[in-house]
């Protein structure tokens, strides 16, 4: 994506080419056909993504909630929302999660497809073996956990105590809940990160590397001079998904603690849910969600400027 | 870095000789994938144990209680749940198959005017996260007209709420699958068509009868996705549905899981490894294809 995001693939017209006779004719029923073609997922998107886009920031300017009354407020619910405790937690913790998560995962994910990428036996299973968190359900995901993270009789608890630790309580200990919940977000999500990094790695430079080593470079040279430079595009494509993700965090923390103990775990779609479908003020909600669609656009804004300060040293 | 080759042995590399670096890098390698298997482990130990065994903590089950599987369909519909998410995996495919392919064909193939802006218009949506348009999207298939008891203007009913065409159409046919089927397209040669159309086909059989067979392998990786999507999705569920006649697989899971301390594990873990059978081994089947769907989706510009 990053790649296509700067220099989108030129579309590719047919050639035009047919007989001059009938040309146009023929260019005119293409053209036809390809508006027909596109019209429903012209239509569809229209509908249920660029309406309710547009729809959310209007809302987030009013009070609605499900009647049929509502009036403008202009930016009261953006400073409510700053006034707003639960709000100010889910946001910190969203924040913290991401900037824990997103980090770790890609440098995990990096080094593990370093390792496939040589010739490895049994690759197969190594996908498969790191790949099995990101097709499972996170739903799935979060009650295995949840089981794992059980203070009575859990594995992680059972675990610990073969090395004669003092069992925790996880996920309902305000100091380890957080900490819980990221641990399964970079188990689930380095399978992704895995593969889109391995496809990359197949794709540097043979020459180049093997240049390098004629060079004399050694592993670790060659990883920072050559691999690494590479790699660009492909890192940002990365963050930029992983940071979408990290602040769609919901599925997790809604099975494994409600946003519990208290607001240490809220994050912030567990909050414009509960804010929109509990306390029904849909209005307060979409501001909630205008902000996040903000600090997304500011999180890949910094992770371009990250990747062009990388380009230019 | 060692790359092998045939021909000129780099120094000091023997390809896949067993040397120390190489033990222990399938060392680390064998313990990361461990770590990333336990979990399921786990959950399969779990689902053969009884209430006893898991009391206080135990490794393995002292006898492997298939019991545990039945006894939790009759705790929870869990056999409904899943020919619900069966329903709405299928149904999400089809939809999904039938707008992208036909988007994507016209963006890649058709001099349309404006292609490019297009193009662009796709891509842009596809970075929307679903979470921002979640309140919008529901007052919207919570006021689609005529459905559910609404009137010509969308009002006095529930629309599509708890429906099917609730639960399929507004999440199918996301933009990701439309610019995926465009890259298909685009890397077929323009001749074929050229050829056909001297032959006198029209422009709808070409796509369908020409081009359309060629990208199959890729459209693969397009079903792969969309299948795991609606398989495993559950907020969208979790908002629309108010009846366990139309709940899918993940949201039982949820709910059967609500107050951790009155669970039965045992059962809660079959039902889990229930939900996450189906889509392992669709993994475990269609590997190459979810490699090449990232691979297109994260390299290919």
């Amino acid at each position: 994506m990053s790649a296509t995001l700067e220099r989108p693939a030129p579309a590719v017209a047919p050639r035009r080419t047919a007989p001059a006779k009938d040309s146009r004719k023929l260019i005119r029923g293409q053209v036809r056909a390809g508006w027909l073609l596109l019209s429903p997922a012209l239509l569809h998107s229209g509908i249920f993504i660029v309406i309710p886009v547009v729809a959310a920031i209007v809302l987030s300017f009013t009070d609605y909630s499900f009647g049929d009354s509502w009036s403008w407020v202009g930016f009261g619910n953006y400073v409510d929302l700053f006034k707003d405790q639960d709000f100010r937690a889910a946001l910190v913790n969203t924040i913290l999660y991401a900037a824990v998560v997103i980090p770790v995962s890609m440098a995990v994910s990096l080094a593990v497809a370093t390792g496939l990428n040589q010739k490895i036996k049994a690759i197969g299973f190594f996908r498969t073996a790191f790949y099995l968190p990101t097709v499972t359900a996170t739903v799935a995901v979060a009650t295995i956990w949840l089981w794992i993270y059980n203070p009575g009789s859990g594995l992680a608890n059972g675990f610990l105590s073969l090395f004669g630790f003092a069992p925790g309580r996880w996920l309902s200990d305000p100091n380890t809940a957080l900490p819980s919940l990221m641990l399964v977000g970079i188990w689930q999500g380095l399978g992704t990160k895995i593969i889109i990094y391995l496809a990359a790695l197949q794709g540097v430079s043979r020459d180049l590397l093997e240049s390098a080593s004629l060079d004399g470079a050694n592993r670790w040279q060659k990883f920072v001079n050559v691999t690494w430079p590479a790699l660009g595009p492909v890192q940002f494509f990365v963050l930029v998904t992983s940071i979408v993700g990290t602040f769609q965090v919901f599925d997790l923390v809604y099975v494994m603690t409600k946003g519990g103990p208290g607001t240490e775990t809220t994050v912030l779609v567990l909050d414009i849910y509960q804010n929109a479908f509990q306390a029904l003020r849909l209005g307060f909600a979409s501001a909630e969600t205008v902000i996040m669609m903000l600090l997304i656009a500011i999180f890949i804004g910094l992770g371009r400027l990250l990747q062009k300060a990388d380009v230019n040293d | 870095m060692t790359s092998a080759t045939v021909t000129g042995p780099i120094v000091g590399s023997k390809g896949a000789g067993l040397r120390p670096g190489r033990i222990l890098l399938y060392v680390v390698l064998g313990i990361g994938a461990l770590l990333m298997i336990t979990p399921f482990l786990w959950m399969v130990l779990t689902a053969f144990k009884s209430d006893l065994e898991i009391a206080k903590f135990s490794w393995l089950p002292g006898e492997l209680r298939w019991h545990n599987f039945v006894e939790a369909m009759r705790t929870a519909p869990f056999l409904r749940y899943f020919r619900n998410s069966l329903f709405i995996a299928v149904g999400e495919t089809a939809f999904t198959l039938a707008v992208c392919t036909t988007a994507g064909y016209a963006l890649a193939k058709l001099p349309i005017k404006g292609s490019k802006a297009l193009l662009s218009y796709f891509i842009l949506l596809l970075l929307v996260p679903f979470q921002i348009i979640l309140v919008p999207l529901f007052l919207i298939v919570k006021s689609i007209p005529l459905f559910g008891g609404n009137n010509i203007l969308g009002q006095g009913g529930i629309g599509w709420l708890n429906s099917w065409w609730g639960l399929i159409i507004p999440l199918g046919a996301a933009p990701l699958f439309t610019f995926l089927a465009r890259q298909f397209y685009v890397s077929v040669p323009n001749e074929l068509a050229q050829a056909a159309r001297v032959d006198g086909l029209g422009e709808f059989g070409i796509f369908w009868r020409i081009m359309t067979p060629l990208v199959k392998p890729a459209l693969i990786t397009i079903c792969v996705f969309q299948i795991e999507a609606a398989w495993n999705g559950f907020l969208w569920p979790l908002m629309i549905t108010t009846t366990d006649a139309m709940r899918p697989l993940q949201l039982g899971l949820a709910i059967f899981a609500q107050n951790p301390a009155e669970v039965q594990w045992p059962y809660l873990m079959a039902g889990t490894a229930l939900a996450t059978l189906p889509m392992i081994v669709m993994f475990v089947f269609a590997q190459k294809r979810f490699v090449e769907g990232m691979a297109n989706v994260g390299i290919k510009g």
